[in-house]
């Protein structure tokens, strides 16, 4: 019998509800991840609460410590995507929209300071949406081993606070845009 | 320019510097880690970092002892201090030990990265303005006293003129206004076996003839009515020297052919006198203006053009000499400074492109001018864009005054290069025929 050549698998990613989070916050992400990175991506099964990641001092979840269990198992060529509702933070930083581990292949995201809206109201759903899709696609690059962009508008800008984040359009520059590409069609990148 | 700004962390807590790391590799600079005092010394000892971001408490050596060693042995490394709520006193003693800032944990992000980015310019700048020093003092050990000439072209020039020096014939040297002409017959001078003998400039430009003829050759007393008491010319005081007739296209043709006699025969009388007197100079002469064009209109005699012209050294003007403008900025900057009193220490980037971009008319005299009121108005060490705000409408190298045929002449050129050549896209673009287009450029041939 002729030896079955090794299938070469492109990148893929799962977007994980880490316990319960809107399920259309978590369809919109992958379907952004889809789209903007071209990757196939998929929602899957809910994970359990993560409690184990709440710090009791900073009323906070530690991102670092969801990336560390989102890492575990991770089939290389895959990309986990964690989405949470719970609040952010890093040790160093007071808190942040999403991190992710650079060319790690992982990344996590909250939904918790994207309903901010103005005066004091909480911002339309469409929007939060909007936001969430941008944190998923900047950490979902970072995860793939991309770094910040200095560009105007690109998705790889930092975003310290939601006016940045606000003002990036849901685009990658040219320059991140081929280096996507690049990354996106080595399956073993990540 | 983020990567060669290294960044070591120093923390006890490994999810502390691991995070902190993580997201610096994120921003794009190279960051290491170290877990205390003794392995961040011993990581100094083995590569450069640009900045230290350092715990105060931690177990053995803390923070701030680290600061205390390591500024002995590395005081060109940036540090930012990092502690929790409560050791504030720390930090502010750190801040008096040289350490640059501090954040209290947990901070923004966008707090750090302003801040990195605020220091890695810093350092940038401070290299930058080191490295022009740098090439300044190197400037100081070719013996060419005052005169900056780092570029290629000024290079070839100041080659050029200490080949001839040694030897005894006529130069002349052109370039346009402020290029630095009177600079270099000096250095020449100063290069020359008469260095130890005068060297004499006279401005042949803007004296009547009568008031020039007896600066260069003298006169005897009574030669004419005012003449009170006998005076020697340039041209005897130029004796074992060097005499440096600047702007020599405006001597009248007349004295032309007196001065031809006098650099035959190396001697000549006073005016209204009848005794003969001997001069040995060496002839360096100096125009703006283009002699030869001026031999063709009559206005110089062509055999005193060839007898001056022997040696011809030609000066760039400063916007063909890149290399030099920021170096001669910077040489200015610190004579003025130094001669005001006032603390300057270099130019932001900013000013730098904007002097590049400039196309200095005027030439070296006019980046003097500018430098010297760069550095009247400045308020602060270095000179940025705001100094140097009176040169930018000029910036494109003025509004050009051009007909509006040359301007289609030029525009055409540029739609035919954007299309590769192709007359048909080309036409396209500029909205007319094809036909049209080709009989216009047939006429602009036939040009
Ligand atoms: N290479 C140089 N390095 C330092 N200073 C220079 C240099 N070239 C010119 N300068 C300065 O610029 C000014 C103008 O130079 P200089 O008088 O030699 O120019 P010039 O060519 O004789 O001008 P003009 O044609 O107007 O007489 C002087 O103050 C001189 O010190
Ligand atoms: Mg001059
Ligand atoms: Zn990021
Ligand atoms: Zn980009």
């Amino acid at each position: 019998m002729p030896e079955a050549s090794p299938r070469v698998l492109p990148v893929q990613a799962e977007v994980v509800p880490l316990g319960r989070v809107n399920q259309v916050a978590c369809a919109v992400a992958a379907a952004h991840i889809k789209a903007l990175l071209g990757l196939s991506s998929q929602v899957v099964q809910a994970a359990p609460e993560p409690d184990f990641a709440y710090l009791p001092v900073r009323g906070q979840h530690d991102a670092a410590a969801l990336m560390d269990y989102l890492a575990k198992r991770r089939p290389s060529g895959v990309i986990r995507v964690g989405v949470t509702e719970a609040d952010l933070c890093l040790p160093v930083f007071t808190f942040v929209f999403g991190e992710a581990r650079l060319g790690g292949g992982v990344a996590v995201a909250s939904l918790h300071r994207l309903w901010e809206g103005r005066y004091g109201r909480s911002a339309p759903r469409s929007l939060a949406y909007r936001r969430l899709a941008k944190v998923v696609c900047h950490e979902t690059g970072h995860a793939l081993g991309l770094e910040h962009c200095q560009e105007l508008g690109c998705l790889m800008r930092f975003a310290g606070g939601l006016t940045t984040l606000d003002r990036l359009k849901m685009w990658f520059c040219p320059a991140c845009a081929g280096e996507l590409s690049a990354r996106r069609a080595e399956p073993f990148s990540v | 320019m983020t990567r060669d700004f290294r960044i070591l962390v120093v923390d006890d807590e490994l999810a502390m510097r691991e995070s902190l790391a993580g997201w610096l590799h994120k921003e794009g600079y190279a960051a290491d880690c170290a877990a205390g005092g003794a392995e961040a010394l011993e990581l100094l000892g083995g590569r450069t970092y640009d900045l230290l971001l350092v715990d105060i408490k931690m177990p053995g050596m803390d923070g701030l002892e680290l600061l205390r060693k390591m500024k002995e042995t590395h005081p060109q490394t940036l540090v930012v201090i990092i502690t929790a709520y409560g050791s504030i006193e720390s930090a502010v003693q750190a801040m008096k030990q040289g350490a640059q800032d501090y954040l209290l944990k947990p901070f923004d992000p966008e707090e750090l990265i302003l801040l990195i980015a605020k220091l890695a310019r810093q350092r940038e700048l401070i290299r930058e303005n080191q490295a022009l020093k740098e090439r300044l003092r190197e400037q100081e050990r070719t013996g060419w006293g005052d005169l900056v000439a780092d570029s290629k072209a000024m290079r070839a020039v100041m080659r050029l003129v200490e080949e001839v020096a040694a030897s005894d014939s006529p130069v002349l040297i052109t370039g346009e206004t402020g290029t630095g002409k009177e600079m270099v017959a000096r250095a020449l001078h100063a290069a020359s076996q008469r260095a130890y003998g005068p060297f004499v400039p006279i401005n042949c430009g803007g004296q009547n003839e009568s008031l020039l003829e007896s600066e260069l050759f003298g006169h005897e007393r009574g030669a004419f009515t005012g003449a009170v008491q006998a005076r020697r010319g340039r041209l005897e005081m130029a004796d074992g020297g060097t005499l440096f007739l600047d702007e020599v296209g405006e001597i009248p043709p007349k004295m032309q052919v007196d001065l031809l006699r006098v650099l035959e025969e190396k001697a000549f009388t006073r005016l209204g006198g009848s005794q003969t007197v001997h001069s040995d100079f060496r002839l360096v002469s100096a125009t703006h203006r283009d002699l030869a064009a001026l031999v063709r209109a009559g206005e110089v005699r062509q055999d005193f053009f060839y007898r001056i012209n022997v040696i011809a050294v030609r000066l760039p003007p400063l916007r063909e000499r890149d290399d030099d403008i920021g170096l001669l900025a910077q040489y200015f900057l610190l004579r003025y400074g130094r001669e005001t009193g006032k603390t300057v220490e270099g130019l932001t980037p900013e000013a730098l492109r904007i002097l590049n971009a400039y196309a200095w008319p005027g030439n070296v005299r006019e980046l003097k001018n500018v430098m010297e009121r760069a550095v009247v108005i400045a308020r602060q060490p270095l000179i940025g864009k705001n100094e140097l705000t009176f040169l930018q409408p000029d910036q494109e190298s003025g509004p050009e005054l051009i007909s509006l045929e040359e301007m289609e002449r030029r525009h055409i050129q540029r739609v035919l290069e954007a299309e590769e050549g192709n007359i048909t896209h080309a036409a396209q673009v500029l909205g007319i025929d094809r036909r049209t287009l080709t009989r216009k450029l047939r006429r602009q041939e036939a040009k």
